[in-house]
């Protein structure tokens, strides 16, 4: 198994640490860590989607194209979420499903670029008996570019 | 299709790229998005309820159907359009040995004061033809 060095895959582990939906506060931002995307980390992202395509994989080719070298798929912030947030972050604890998210893109992330997350609850409420946490997210390149922005809604475990 | 923008309608369809789920490509998502939710892992722990709901067995991540659909979308359009926007809700869940296809359908086309854009439905259906995840996505067509 390929994993990112020094990365909990053990999502029990000290799931007790993690704020549960009554701790969320909305509107207060969360711990996030600056993360070095490398060239092969968009490699695997890519083949766990299918993707081929030469802008994402080929430096030659992406260097001849209108990127002027590689970059990663839009999708990226996928890898992102989980790469940019500490171990107790609470988008871990064991059971959170996920209900749907928006996300604009402004410009790709490239290999080699250090991401930094801006993020917070922005909302929270009980809908069917379930309990919603809706998640504010923007991830900037170490030029403080706006590289995409998005809104989740997940169901938090009960 | 065309994709040259003013030669596209409402209602033009697109085809994404079939992808077959399998323990094997869950656990590969898991090491590409490091997200190890047991959700997409543990088969015991989904025995268990999630209050009215029983998965019976582990689930695909939501977002690989958005990965999928992303990549149906930059496969789509031409050098000089870009993919502004896609916004998903999943609607059945995906489970080892499905098949999922991602579709889009140009809903309408817009010109704004600094640029065109398009916008289309998006869906992605199950070897049975259900639709798992539904959405939208936007297109930019610089001038």
């Amino acid at each position: 198994m390929v994993q990112a060095q020094g990365f909990e895959t053990d999502f029990w582990k000290d799931a007790n640490l993690r704020k549960g939906w009554d701790d969320i506060v909305p509107g207060e931002p969360r711990k996030t860590l600056p993360y070095l995307l490398t060239q092969e980390a968009i490699a695997l992202y890519c083949k766990a989607v299918g993707e081929t395509n030469p802008l994402y994989l080929d430096e030659k080719a992406a260097k001849a194209g209108p990127h002027g070298g590689l970059v990663a798929p839009p999708s990226i912030h996928i890898l992102l979420m989980f790469s940019c947030t500490p171990a107790d972050d609470w988008m871990r604890s064991p059971g959170t499903i996920n209900a749907g998210q928006s996300w604009s893109y402004n410009i790709h992330a490239r290999p080699g670029d250090t991401i930094r997350l801006e993020a917070r609850a922005l909302d929270k409420f009980i809908k069917r008996q379930r309990l919603f946490v809706v998640h504010d997210n923007v991830f900037f390149n170490q030029h403080g570019q706006v590289i995409c922005s998005g809104r989740g809604q997940t169901i938090r475990p009960a | 299709m065309n994709n040259d923008f003013d030669k596209l309608s409402e209602g033009d369809t697109i085809d994404g790229p079939s992808f077959a789920v399998s323990r094997e490509s869950i656990r590969l998502f898991c090491d590409a998005s490091l997200d190890y939710n047991p959700l997409h892992l543990d088969d015991d722990y989904m025995k268990g309820d999630f209050g009215r709901t029983n998965f019976g067995g582990i689930i695909m991540h939501g977002m690989n159907n958005f990965g999928l659909i992303s990549r149906m979308i930059t496969d789509w359009i031409p050098p000089g359009a870009v993919h502004r926007r896609l916004e998903t809700r999943w609607v059945k869940p995906v489970r080892p040995g499905d098949t999922i296809r991602p579709a889009g359908t140009i809903k309408t086309r817009q010109t704004t004061q600094k640029s065109r854009w398009v916008l289309l439905d998006v869906v992605v259906r199950n070897q049975k033809d259900e639709p798992v995840a539904v959405g939208e996505a936007m297109v930019e067509f610089p001038p």
